[in-house]
């Protein structure tokens, strides 16, 4: 049981000037898989994704998706690439992600005009859309401002979803719902994910990725160091970092790591970075 | 679009106005606009409805067949800072680097250079004319319309939607016509209105260089600047000619905030209320 993998990262280093943000990771997500990636402000996650979808240049390393080395891609590789809609995106900022200007149909139809569909055919496909994320065909008409957040997200998924994607990054998708929305979101990718679609789900709050992903990776100052099953991840964690996390989730469970066992593991990861 | 807004409305007529002037204007002037008589400075009368000039020539035939050309002038004029100062504009964030340095550094050079040398260089070098004098004013001004269509461009360039519609395989040009240019618009259209209006009054200032309109041919402007020379005869004769300049740029004006009004995120959301409101009362 091993098939291609849609999405191999090996030894990914990006620099922003002096910064090294990214330094050496590997990430692999097979079809259908979850993968969470958590880490504090900071630890290169964001750094990761937008790497992997082309807004960031890596200065090393290997980004292979669906087959297709795409590390070395110029401006018309990536057009190419991205117009077959093989990987999609979605924002941390819903209302930022969506042009004030565009009805929520306007926002709907772009990627599937930009591929090249008729317009008819990318306008029934909106509507099979509103009705995956469970969003009325009212708000077609709609500008951003005019929805709650989290319809707003529920747009910027179903964008992100009309050219059928085969893996879509997260990149702190819920962080900027309320506590609703945040469950019926994480509810959605859910199904999205018993649907057959691979998901890098990137967040610095484990307690939301935990729920959602098949493996979880923990990223600390640029590199992957502790990677496994969710559960193993959660229940045993090797690395000091992947402790202090869980330790400090903001629920009944942080009570049982001491305050004082907190400070020590961050001593130690002062100190020398923290075993392996 | 526009006409959905009353004040779109009034704008578009005036203009049209102007322009039905500018095409007929000459047509329908009552004397020679450039023959003098006896009676200067006359009062308005049957046969001179706005009065004569210091040279006896009817005031209102003057008014009517410089029309054309104030007309003309003004649109020339913005036409080429659109050309020449809001492409570029756009262009800068797109381009690359050695594209917007350059275009910085002239603009930056055009903002330095003196008009009056720049004007007397550029009629030395294409000759005197209307066009000539127009396309100086032109390029003076497009250095503003470069910095308006630049730092509006710079504004959604980097915004996460741009960033979205990239990773769908979007292309420079479908960035540009999709998200930039409705966001590059209304700035460009207010100051575009400023501009139309500050032409009218460029091209009777350029006259005393002996620049562009060559006297007796009649302008708004020219006329207004003749008409100021004679204040103690005839108080009330600059009326005229200002009435019909402040019009059109009001007129420019008014288009402006109405085209900023029904493309920006705000007026598209007036007009959806107004048009649920419409569907209500129709219930």
């Amino acid at each position: 049981m091993s098939p291609e993998p849609v999405l191999a990262v090996t030894d990914l280093h990006v620099h922003y000037r002096r910064v090294h943000a990214l330094r050496g990771a590997d990430l692999t997500v097979a079809p259908g898989e979850t993968v969470g990636v958590i880490g504090e402000t900071g630890s290169g996650k964001s750094t990761l994704a937008r790497a992997i979808v082309g807004l960031v240049r890596p200065s090393a390393g290997r980004i292979t998706i669906a087959g297709q080395e795409v590390a070395g891609l110029r401006g018309g590789g990536w057009r190419a690439l991205r117009r077959r809609g093989v990987v999609q995106y979605v924002f941390q900022d819903p209302l930022r992600s969506l042009d004030p200007d565009l009805t929520v149909e306007e926002s709907l139809l772009e990627p599937l005009l930009i591929q090249g569909r008729p317009r008819r055919a990318a306008a029934e496909r909106v509507r099979e859309l509103l009705e995956r994320v469970r969003l009325d065909e009212d708000l077609l008409g709609r500008l951003p401002g005019e929805l709650s957040g989290g319809q707003r997200q529920r747009v910027t998924i179903a964008r992100a979803l009309a050219t059928e994607p085969r893996l879509v990054i997260l990149d702190e998708p819920v962080s900027a719902l309320d506590a609703a929305n945040r469950v019926r979101a994480l509810e959605f990718f859910q199904e999205l994910r018993d649907a057959g679609t691979a998901l890098v789900f990137i967040s610095h709050d484990l307690g939301s990725v935990a729920g959602v992903a098949d493996r979880i990776a923990v990223l600390f100052q640029g590199e992957i160091v502790e990677e496994g099953p969710t559960r193993e991840v959660v229940n045993a964690p090797r690395h000091a970092y992947t402790r202090l996390l869980i330790g400090s989730a903001p629920t009944l469970r942080s009570a049982r790591v001491a305050r004082a066992e907190r400070e020590e593991l961050r001593e130690l990861l002062r100190t020398n970075g923290g075993p392996a | 679009m526009v006409l959905r807004l009353a004040s779109g409305r009034i704008a578009v007529g005036i203009l049209g106005v102007i322009a039905l002037l500018a095409v007929l204007g000459p047509i329908i002037a009552p004397h020679d606009p450039l023959e003098g008589g006896t009676d200067i400075l006359a009062s308005p009368s049957a046969a001179h409805w706005l009065g004569t000039d210091y040279l006896g020539r009817d005031v209102l035939s003057r008014l009517l067949d410089g029309s054309r050309v104030s007309v003309l002038g003004a649109v020339q004029v913005a036409l080429i800072a659109l050309v020449v100062g809001v492409v570029p504009g756009i262009l800068s964030v797109y381009l690359g680097r050695p594209f917007e340095w350059v275009t910085l550094r002239l603009a930056d050079t055009l903002i330095a250079l003196p008009f009056l040398v720049f004007a007397v260089a550029v009629t030395a070098l294409l000759g005197n004319g209307i066009p000539q004098a127009m396309f100086v004013v032109g390029i003076m001004v497009s250095p503003l319309f470069y910095r308006v269509a630049r730092a509006a461009t710079l504004s959604v360039a980097r915004s996460p939607y741009v960033e979205a519609a990239i990773l769908a395989g979007a292309s420079v040009g479908w960035v540009v016509r999709k998200h930039v240019w409705v966001k590059v618009l209304p700035p460009i259209a207010v100051a575009l209105a400023n501009t139309t209006g500050v032409g009218f009054v460029v091209v009777s200032s350029l006259t005393f260089l002996g620049i562009g309109v060559q006297p007796p041919a009649p302008t708004w402007g020219g006329v207004l600047a003749a008409d100021l020379g004679y204040l103690s005869f005839q108080p009330w004769a600059p009326l005229a000619p200002t009435a019909l300049i402040m019009a059109t740029v009001w007129a420019c004006n008014l288009l402006a905030d109405a085209i900023r009004d029904v493309t920006g995120e705000a007026g598209r959301a007036l007009l959806n209320t107004r048009t649920v409101h419409a569907a209500k009362e129709a219930r």
